[in-house]
């Protein structure tokens, strides 16, 4: 269908027909298209268009804005740039070719910018959306703090060792106490935190530009990825705290080994609790920086947590060529759990579970992440039935498609790098 | 076009079974006999149709795999090994149990860890037979209802796989670190050290009691993390919901309600801690919830980089046992016993273009 401007006024008393308002047909039957889309209020006032018209030219004057929405048309930005601010006028005179004429350029070619519109115009397929990641951080924050009290409750109520020995476990039976091994998990630990907080720094967002609705813009490259990677790792370290707390809290196992020596118990003293709790936040639940001297929190163990945790992001959001980096975060997390169990600082069940409740949420939630069919609930889509769906959905609405991973140094070295980047970001993109 | 191209396969598929039907032995010799007679008598659906294909002499024949072969399998064979999987994995508890209960510590030296249940509830007596006989209720019913569906073969297969899986987690919790007895009114068998025979004789009451107290099959302690009562009673219920139609809500209720109050009898009869009962609620809907999913959806069955699920242990099992499964198993049920031919197949025959091909190949075979 050619544009409205285009229209001749033969199509336009057919359109005037077709759309049921033929009253209007004699007195616009010179008008064109031009003339009909600069129709206001004010022709409707005098004749002979008042004469014909029964409510102002309000239905028709609708009618003629779903055209030109329809026609992307800005008829005043037209008239502006033309010099005509009523380009009717001649152009009832003289037609069509007149209005050409006047504005030496065919209108609709060369000066007008059409615009086409793209699915999500106004956003990126990555929106940065910084509240929802301080969100989640809340959440984690949360979570760990409600651990912590926990441990501090919990550790009331832990039999003590001469009452309750260590319960009969296949590794412990097989292998003897290593005192440094602890130690060693705890260092492998921060490592791997370490080293997945320097892969986050230096994540890019691949593509440099973002469309917005005043055309393109340059937006900062090193947040929208961070932004979203950092919301899932908080959304789910928070969830695995959560269930931590959980098993921990029903029923108290006995710790593991007759070397522990566990705080005295307090008995309601809630000053020295809250003490506690601190004390174990600030030293981030580690027992090398001496603040874990709390018994009780055994099922499950939160070290393999965040080994197992770390190490299936840091190996998710980098380059799939940096294999050996791969197999040093492995080797770190392997070594770490092994420790964990070698100082006989945990159970094995607790190990286990641990690892296997820290695998499952992770591939779930990329999953359900990854794939646009499941961020629906449906009845085929199980996966929608956890107790998390809503919030995750939340969080998650509005990435499209998969976070690419991509990386870039924190330094500027201008021409080289940058140019690199840019000529292979459609390669990269694709790894 | 595209109805007639949908006619055109049912006839090649028909063709066969059909053939002496129709009056024709040879269908395809009818067709060009048609032509060269040029008229015939319509005799029923099939021939009308052809005849209307004629006039389109020039129509491409489009090949859609879904329609020449069975949406849904039977494939029994793979049902079969998946029953042994899970004979195999429910023998390996029982001997693991047997194990388990030599390291027991007994309940003088190891008191019952404190638990948050057990602190605000006391112990009930007969709560456990409750639990044991609403599982035994849930098992029967969901049998039943097994029994009515139309692809037994394939829901079967997923129930065996499921609970072979849960059962060999169990296994691998319960032999790792044992658990003490929840409460002093245990009356644990006596240990055996080292008598093997005794030790077999024992599976053997454990496996013809179905690992069940009220049969009194189960004297053994030991087998705490995680319950296995919590998961036949979780998954029963998930299946019976999954696999029955959805404005049952009255039956779905019911079953829940006997499953909730299972589970929750098990923590007042002070059977199993807490965490057990816990974890096991846990890995079995998450289990469940994770098998149905890649079996439902196209894109989830196949290994990918961005397809996580794919990177569970079991995913090769899954995928030999759920490849030729073509999307969600519709909730469709057919008598278990056929009855005589002659009582279905006529008012069958009639509706053969509605109903699926599928359909049609299982009712005449």
């Amino acid at each position: 269908m050619k544009e409205v401007v285009l229209w001749s006024p033969e199509e336009v008393t057919s359109w005037l027909t077709d759309s049921a308002v033929p009253e209007y047909c004699e007195p616009l039957k010179n008008f064109t298209g031009r003339d009909l889309i600069n129709l206001t209020e004010e022709d409707f006032k005098k004749s002979p268009l008042s004469r014909v018209s029964s409510d102002s030219g309000q239905r028709l004057l609708n009618m003629i804005e779903g055209l030109k929405m329809a026609h992307h048309m800005e008829a005043h930005k037209n008239g502006h740039t033309n010099g005509h601010v009523r380009a009717g006028d001649a152009a009832r005179q003289n037609g069509f070719g007149a209005a050409l004429k006047l504005n030496g350029v065919p209108n609709g070619f060369k000066k007008e910018m059409i615009k086409i519109p793209m699915p999500e115009p106004e956003r990126s397929q990555y929106p940065m959306e910084w509240g929802k990641t301080f969100l989640a951080f809340i959440y984690a924050l949360f979570c760990f703090v409600f651990t912590t009290v926990t441990i501090s409750v919990v550790h009331e109520r832990v039999p003590p060792k001469e009452v309750q020995p260590p319960l009969p476990d296949a590794f412990f039976d097989r292998f003897d106490r290593v005192q440094w091994a602890f130690s060693i998990c705890e260092i492998n630990g921060m490592i791997l935190v370490g080293l997945w907080f320097v892969q986050w720094l230096l994540l890019k967002y691949n593509f440099a530009h973002v469309y917005t609705r005043r055309g393109k813009k340059k937006v900062w490259n090193t947040v929208l990825q961070q932004s979203i990677i950092s919301r899932r790792f908080f959304c789910i370290v928070g969830t695995l705290y959560l269930y931590r707390c959980i098993t921990m809290y029903v029923t108290t196992l006995p710790v593991p080994g007759m070397h522990f020596k566990c705080s005295p118990k307090l008995f309601g003293d809630w000053e020295s609790h809250l003490r506690r709790i601190m004390k174990l936040i600030a030293g981030g639940g580690l027992s090398i920086t001496g603040s874990h001297n709390m018994c009780g929190d055994y099922l499950y163990s939160g070290h393999t947590v965040i080994l197992t945790l770390t190490y299936l992001f840091i190996k998710e959001y980098s380059p799939r060529r940096l294999w050996w980096y791969h197999w040093l975060c492995w080797a770190l997390s392997m070594v770490g759990m092994f420790c964990i169990l070698l100082a006989h600082d945990h159970y094995t069940v607790d190990v286990v579970v641990a690892y296997y409740i820290t695998t499952r949420l992770f591939w779930w939630y990329h999953t359900m992440a990854n794939q646009q069919v499941l961020k629906e609930a449906s009845q085929t889509n199980l996966l929608a039935r956890v107790w998390w769906y809503k919030p995750f959905q939340y969080f998650e609405k509005n990435v499209q498609g998969i976070v690419p991973r991509s990386y870039h140094w924190p330094l500027r070295c201008p021409a080289l790098a940058r140019g690199r980047q840019v000529k292979y970001s459609r390669l990269v993109s694709d790894t | 076009m595209s109805t007639i191209e949908t006619a055109k396969l049912e006839e090649h598929m028909e063709g066969q079974p059909n053939g002496t039907s129709n009056g024709y032995s040879r269908p395809t010799l009818s067709v060009s006999e048609e032509n060269k007679n040029g008229a015939s008598k319509p005799k029923g659906l099939s021939n009308g149709l052809r005849k209307t294909a004629k006039k389109y002499p020039d129509y491409i024949q489009i090949a859609m795999p879904a329609e020449s072969r069975n949406k849904f399998p039977l494939e029994w064979w793979k049902t079969g090994i998946a029953f042994v999987y899970a004979l195999f994995n429910l023998i390996l508890t029982t001997v693991m149990i047997t194990v388990v209960h030599e390291r027991v510590p007994p309940k003088e030296l190891s008191p019952p860890l404190p638990d948050k249940f057990f602190d605000y509830i006391d112990r009930v007596k007969w709560a456990f037979s409750v639990s044991e006989i609403n599982g035994m209720i849930l098992l029967g019913l969901w049998i039943f209802q097994w029994l009515f569906l139309r692809y037994k073969s394939i829901v079967g297969r997923r129930f065996f796989f499921i609970i072979g899986t849960l059962y060999l987690y169990r296994c691998v919790t319960m032999y790792v670190t044992t658990l003490p007895v929840p409460g002093m009114h245990f009356q644990c068998a006596p240990k055996l050290n080292g008598d093997s025979q005794a030790k077999v004789q024992r599976i053997l009451r454990l496996i013809s009691g179905g690992g069940l107290s009220i049969t009194g099959s189960h004297i053994l302690c030991g087998d705490f993390l995680f319950s296995g009562h919590t998961v036949v009673l979780t998954l029963v219920y998930l299946f019976i919901k999954e696999y029955s139609p959805r404005h049952f809500w009255w039956y779905h209720l019911i079953c829940w309600l006997m499953s909730a109050a299972g589970i929750i009898c098990i923590l007042v009869a002070h059977e199993h801690y807490t965490v057990d009962v816990i974890i096991a609620y846990y890995i079995t809907t998450r289990l469940f919830w994770w098998y149905h999913s890649m079996a439902n959806e196209k894109t989830l069955k196949v290994s990918s980089q961005t397809n996580f699920l794919s990177r569970a242990w079991w995913y090769p099992i899954f995928y030999f046992f759920e490849k030729n499964v073509q999307g969600s198993v519709p909730c469709s049920f057919s008598w278990p016993i056929s009855w005589p031919p002659s009582c279905f197949k006529s008012s069958c025959k009639k509706y053969s273009r509605v109903q699926k091909t599928g359909e049609d190949n299982e009712k005449s075979t």
